[in-house]
């Protein structure tokens, strides 16, 4: 990995395409650390501290993915977060929407239409959501109320909140446009390199955090745990199961080849970091109805909730929820997103079949025999590196957004395999010069 | 773009970079000084206007200047416009030395049809010439290329400025003397070919092409952009593999729909349960899809691919007992083309035809490829701005858009849209007999030869006299085009009467012209939307030529392909009863969206085809680059002689060192070409399957950039132990070496393939099919 970031280094172009992406993400993390006018952040930092000693709260998982400057109130405090619900929402209304579904079919005139729609509907829900937060900043249910709003936002007329508003929707205009710069000219994904930047950037003050507050073997215990999940994560997020397929269509002449390079890839975790975002969200809805119903303790559903569901507590109800949950989700995944009975039609259409198998319902069931003990294997493996650090490390007295969390362990292993092989496709078309010799 | 609205419109397009927007300001300020010259230079005799072009030819100031001086553009200007007007009796407008400036800049110009391009094009070609630069005009066909060289040749004397032209038959000496010509026109496939076949030279005397220096292109969208997405492919012919003919036999006694399937989009053909079933109990019940079987089942494919897609008379025609293909976006027989991988035999199996040889493919270029090695490019079209983006993409080309001489008053009318294709016909004949009744010449674009001659007969039965312009009888072209302006004509053609010809109202001569615009000038009828607006346009394009009067209409239907194939899903709306014409504005939006979807799809492939190239073409110039040392030094001896010197040494003493160093050469660009072409093969059959990938949530591009690299590592070590083990083996006498006799036979006859799009974007469409269930919600 280290030699190909040196080669890209050595290759002009390259370079600038990278010196680029890292100016962009400085910027980025820059804007994160600055707070929105009218905001006291020596003020606000206090009561973060405060807050977050004593737990998690609702809004732990999305200030994760904006690097923590959620909770700071920080311009770009809203993250990327408006961006990937608007793109998931048209996603979604383009199965719904039958004009939507044609404009996708016209190609890239088409598709440009559509992320302009995006673009919009992102702003819509930036001035929702920097509302609902500011909303919940001056009621105090932010922090749960460790600290009086007066405190960090000393002026409180709708001047100021207005300006507010405003700046947090500019903030998330100029997060999408970033993201775009970074895919158009730099390297990589602009919006999956920003979620990576906003979940590393947290790590060196948990680091920090971990160290003051525990004994120094916890800390090295805990470093090496992480470097070990790490590489786990990246051994298995690469394996896969080649399933070998032909295509039977073209003589070429009296050479044949082993027909190796033609394979559908099945990878064990076919699902990706999803399932685990979705099990986590789900699991943060006792947490939201406790806080809705009030901490009313004579309450019978709160109490139970508050038993079985508190996310700092983690009981063992709460854990094997959570793996049912994620396990359950990969499964579901897997079944949206791979039909068997499609990729079959569609090779069959092709000319491709799988050696020693018919095309059409016996390549099908072949592909779903497979598919189903492979995925059974990938969504353990998901629960397993998502309750690990949780079981390990919970008792330990580390916090739910601990840097070697599951979902963040998986995001950043995901986004960081993702950018190597770009950078190394990219290198592969330049670099020429040492292999002639 | 008279009114100041208007301008102001353009000059901010131009302010936000959008394509099409080249300013031409400063050389209509040229104008003037042009005009100023003009009585100065019409003095001259032929003699001293030929010498003040030389003269202006040897001005330091010009030659081998990246821009025309200021001053001695407008004495070309003069010149030039005085020598046009001299050799053809047509002085040239404005507009037109306004795009040759433009085009003298390397830009693409936009200019309406009957304008002039072909003038505009020559003055340009001359106008670099002067400078010093080789210009290489790339026309969409043969026939073009021929006509506008020998039009233009008084022009081109009259400047001092030599012109030649290459068509496919021409031999390697007429091609390098076309070549060797200040300007030469040549078709695009041509000027492809002829690299593609340099590169098999064994000695520098083969060499056919110059270096690289101008390109005008010619009709530039359509070469830029429709012939981009299929790479030209030169095949070397190989021992004959004839394709079983009772397979094509079987294959013809299964039923659609029964025992095989055809896909909607007509590109691809399978076998259902039934019809394996019987293919097997037919092939004495073997499991088809056994690894051991794979030859027979390829066979099997091929043969019902030929059997159920590939059409007499739509995608070739058979002439003297072969199958002649028909070049899709021309409409034109592609003598020297051929399908590629056994395709080809299982179509004369099913002609029952004698198999001819077949080959295997030796190499491949991409017009960009080709189009990239002219440092610089022009070019002009009647439809540029609809390409604008792509030309930039793509070529990094700006269009420049001249305004007509004469507006254009054609009418053009909406689409009448029918629900069958019998209604269509119908109502087809029944306006073409009406506007003949006023004595207008029409003008009939067909989609395929098959429809243009089922059209005729049916005008035939009605009584309406029609001539037939197709593949079949492209010998009569320059014939039919000349007569299709007169008073009552009625013309049916195909693609081919869609570019480039100049219909001139009254027929040859022009005489009953001022009759014929009277009563309305040339009408222009399509048959159906092509999959792509701007083929439409071109059609149109045909009528109203330089201010004449002239109309088009498009008959179209959702039985028409451009729907069956790109909206299928569309509901037909509701229609007049009796003549199932539909007037509703839903049906209309729909024909507009699915030819929205073909080009989008069309743009996919092209950007596609770039794409994949990217990395082949870095490791094809590595080998080209070691193949020119090896050809044009004695680095292949030195090689050789230091790997074996003693045979090197005792070879010397034998034959001497001049023979040696070229049997060396031979050997190693022996080696080097074969192995090349396996490892091309290799990189095709990667390509193919590449799109299965992103079923494991992988970029297909990245994976094939990855697993391309690895083969081609040793491919140059390789090339020269193989050539080691060769020199130590083979006898080389005086006379030369013998490849032959060891068994190493270079590749006799070379052809060229069509590569039909489906070959190479099967992946892409697979892609999308399976995109919206691979789309990941993150």
């Amino acid at each position: 990995m280290l030699t190909a970031f040196v080669r890209a280094f050595r290759t002009p172009d390259l370079r600038n395409k990278l010196l680029f992406t890292l100016f962009i993400l400085v910027i980025f993390r820059l804007g994160s650390a600055v707070p929105l006018p009218g905001i006291d952040s020596a003020e606000i930092r206090q009561c973060m501290e405060n807050a977050t000693a004593s737990g998690g709260g609702v809004y732990q998982l999305v200030n994760l993915f904006s690097g923590g400057s959620l909770l700071q109130l920080a311009i770009f405090a809203l993250g990327i977060m408006p961006y990937i619900t608007a793109s998931i929402i048209l996603n979604l209304l383009t199965v719904v929407i039958p004009r939507l579904e044609t404009l996708r079919k016209e190609g890239q005139s088409g598709q440009a239409r559509i992320t302009q729609y995006t673009r919009y509907l992102t702003i819509g829900l930036a001035v929702l959501q920097s509302t609902t937060i500011l909303a919940m900043a001056q009621s105090g249910q932010m922090f749960q109320n460790f600290c009086s709003p007066s405190l960090f936002m000393p002026n409180q007329d709708i001047l100021t909140l207005i300006t507010m508003v405003f700046t947090l929707v500019g903030g998330t205009a100029v997060i999408m446009w970033f993201g775009e710069l970074i895919t158009d000219r730099g390297i990589g994904n602009g919006m999956s390199l920003l979620i990576f930047t906003q979940i590393v950037a947290v790590f060196p003050s948990e680091m920090i955090r971990i160290w003051q507050e525990q004994d120094r073997w916890v800390f090295a215990v805990i470093v090496a745990a992480g470097i070990v999940m790490v590489a786990a994560v990246v051994f298995v997020e690469q394996a896969q199961r080649r399933i070998p397929v032909q295509y039977a269509k073209r003589m070429v002449g009296r050479r044949m080849f082993g027909g190796t390079s033609t394979y559908i890839p099945l990878k064990v975790n076919q699902a990706g970091v999803i399932p685990v975002i979705f099990a986590s969200s789900l699991l943060y809805l006792p947490t939201l109805a406790v806080g809705l119903l009030g901490e009313d303790s004579t309450n019978p559903v709160v109490r139970f909730l508050m038993t079985y569901f508190d996310p700092t507590q983690i009981h063992p109800v709460y854990m094997a929820t959570y793996f049912v949950l994620i396990v359950g989700f990969a499964f579901f995944y897997v079944a949206i997103t791979f039909n068997p009975a499609d990729v079959a039609d569609n090779m069959k259409k092709y000319g491709g079949f799988i050696p020693g198998i018919r095309p059409g319902r016996p390549t099908a069931e072949y592909l779903d025999f497979v598919l189903s003990r492979i995925t059974t294997a990938g969504a353990l493996y998901l629960g397993v590196i998502a309750l690990l650090p949780m079981v390990a490390l919970g008792t330990a007295g580390a916090s739910a957004n601990f840097p070697f969390g599951g979902t963040s362990i998986l995001i950043m292993v995901g986004v960081g395999l993702d950018m190597v092989k770009r950078i190394e496709s990219q290198l592969q078309q330049r670099n020429y010069e040492g292999f002639l010799r | 773009m008279g009114t100041v609205g208007g301008r102001m419109g353009e000059w901010f397009r131009r302010l936000i970079g959008r394509p099409g927007t080249v300013d031409l300001g400063p050389y209509r300020r040229l104008l003037g000084q042009v005009g100023d010259r003009e009585p100065t230079v019409r003095e001259l005799p032929d003699e001293e206007l030929t010498a003040s072009v030389t003269e202006l030819r040897a001005d330091e100031s010009v030659a081998g200047a990246d821009r025309f001086p200021t001053d001695k553009l407008v004495e070309f200007s003069a010149l030039a416009r005085e020598a046009a007007r001299r050799a053809l009796d047509e002085r040239p407008f404005d507009v037109q030395l306004l795009g040759m400036m433009a085009m003298l800049s390397g830009n693409v110009i936009e200019m309406a049809t009957g304008e002039g391009k072909t003038l505009v094009g020559a003055l340009t070609s001359a106008g670099y010439a002067i400078r010093g630069r080789r210009v290489h005009i790339a026309s969409v066909n043969d026939y073009l290329a021929r006509r506008d060289a020998e039009w233009m040749r008084p022009v081109y004397d009259l400047l001092g400025v030599s012109v030649g032209w290459i068509g496919q038959d021409s031999t390697a000496d007429e091609r390098r003397a076309a070549y060797a010509c200040d300007v030469c026109y040549g078709a695009v496939s041509e000027l492809g070919f002829d690299v593609l076949r340099d590169r098999l030279a064994y000695e520098e005397s083969e060499l056919v092409v110059p270096e690289p220096d101008v390109l005008i292109v010619d009709e530039a969208d359509s070469v830029l952009v429709d012939e981009a997405r299929v790479p030209l492919v030169l095949a070397g012919a190989i021992e004959q593999s004839a394709a079983d003919p009772a397979l094509a036999e079987l294959v013809k006694g299964l039923g659609r729909g029964v025992h095989y399937e055809i896909e909607e989009d007509a590109r691809a053909a399978h076998l259902t349960n039934a019809g394996i079933d019987r293919v097997e109990a037919a092939l004495g019940g073997i499991d088809l899809y056994g690894v051991e079987h794979m030859a027979t089942l390829t066979a099997v494919n091929l043969a019902l691919y030929a059997h159920a897609l590939v059409e007499r008379d739509v995608d070739y025609i058979v002439r003297d007992g072969r199958i002649q293909l028909i070049d899709d976006n021309r409409g034109r027989v592609a003598t020297l083309q051929r399908w590629p991988d056994g395709l080809h035999a299982a179509v004369e199996a099913k002609e029952g035809l004698v198999t001819s040889e077949s080959g295997e493919v030796l190499d491949t270029t991409t017009i960009q490829a080709l189009v990239r090695r002219y440092p610089t490019v022009c070019g002009m079209t009647g439809t540029a701005v609809a390409v604008a983006e792509q030309l930039r993409e793509f070529y990094e080309l700006e269009v420049a858009v001249v305004p007509p001489n004469v507006p254009c008053i054609r009418k053009d009318e909406p689409d009448r849209l029918y629900v069958t294709r019998d209604d269509k016909e119908d109502a087809l004949v029944a306006h073409i007999s009406s506007v003949h009744g006023e004595g207008r010449p029409i003008l009939i674009g067909t989609l395929d030869v098959a429809e243009s001659e089922r059209l005729a007969r049916r005008l035939r039965r009605a009584g309406l006299e029609c001539s037939v312009l197709n593949a079949k009888n492209d010998a009569e072209e320059a014939a039919i085009i000349a007569e299709a302006g007169r008073e009552g004509a009625i013309t049916v053609s195909t693609q081919m009467a869609g570019r480039g010809t100049d219909i001139r109202l009254g027929g040859r001569d022009a005489q009953d012209h001022d009759r014929v615009a009277e009563i309305g000038g040339l009408y222009v009828i399509g048959t159906g939307r092509y999959s792509s607006s701007r083929l439409d346009d071109q059609l149109r394009g045909r009528a109203g030529r330089q201010g004449d009067p002239g109309g088009s209409v498009f008959f179209t239907s959702f039985e028409d392909d451009v729907i069956v194939r790109h909206a299928s899903d569309t509901a037909v709306p509701s229609a007049d009863p009796k003549t199932g014409r539909i007037e509703d504005a839903g049906g209309k939006w729909s024909m507009n969206h699915a030819q929205r979807v073909a080009e989008g799809e069309l743009l996919e492939l092209h950007r596609n085809t770039w794409r994949y190239n990217k990395l082949v073409e870095v490791q094809r110039s590595t080998v080209l680059e070691y193949r020119n040392k090896v050809l044009h030094s004695d680095l292949a001896d030195k090689e050789l002689a230091e790997r074996c010197s003693e045979r090197h040494a005792e070879l010397l003493g034998e034959v001497g060192a001049e023979v040696l160093a070229a049997a060396a050469r031979q050997i190693v660009l022996y080696h080097l070409d074969q192995r090349w072409s396996e490892h091309f093969a290799l990189l095709t059959e990667l390509r193919e399957g590449i799109h299965l990938r992103a079923l494991g949530r992988r970029n297909p591009l990245d994976e094939f950039n990855r697993d391309a690299v690895p083969p081609f590592l040793n491919l140059l070590a390789e090339v020269r132990e193989q050539a080691a083990e060769t020199f130590r083996s083979v006898t080389i006498t005086p006379e030369g070496v013998d490849l032959a006799a060891s068994g190493l036979k270079r590749p006799t006859a070379t052809w060229t393939y069509l590569v039909r799009d489906d070959q190479f974007d099967e992946g892409e469409r697979f892609m999308s099919t399976m995109k919206r269930a691979m789309r990941r919600p993150k």
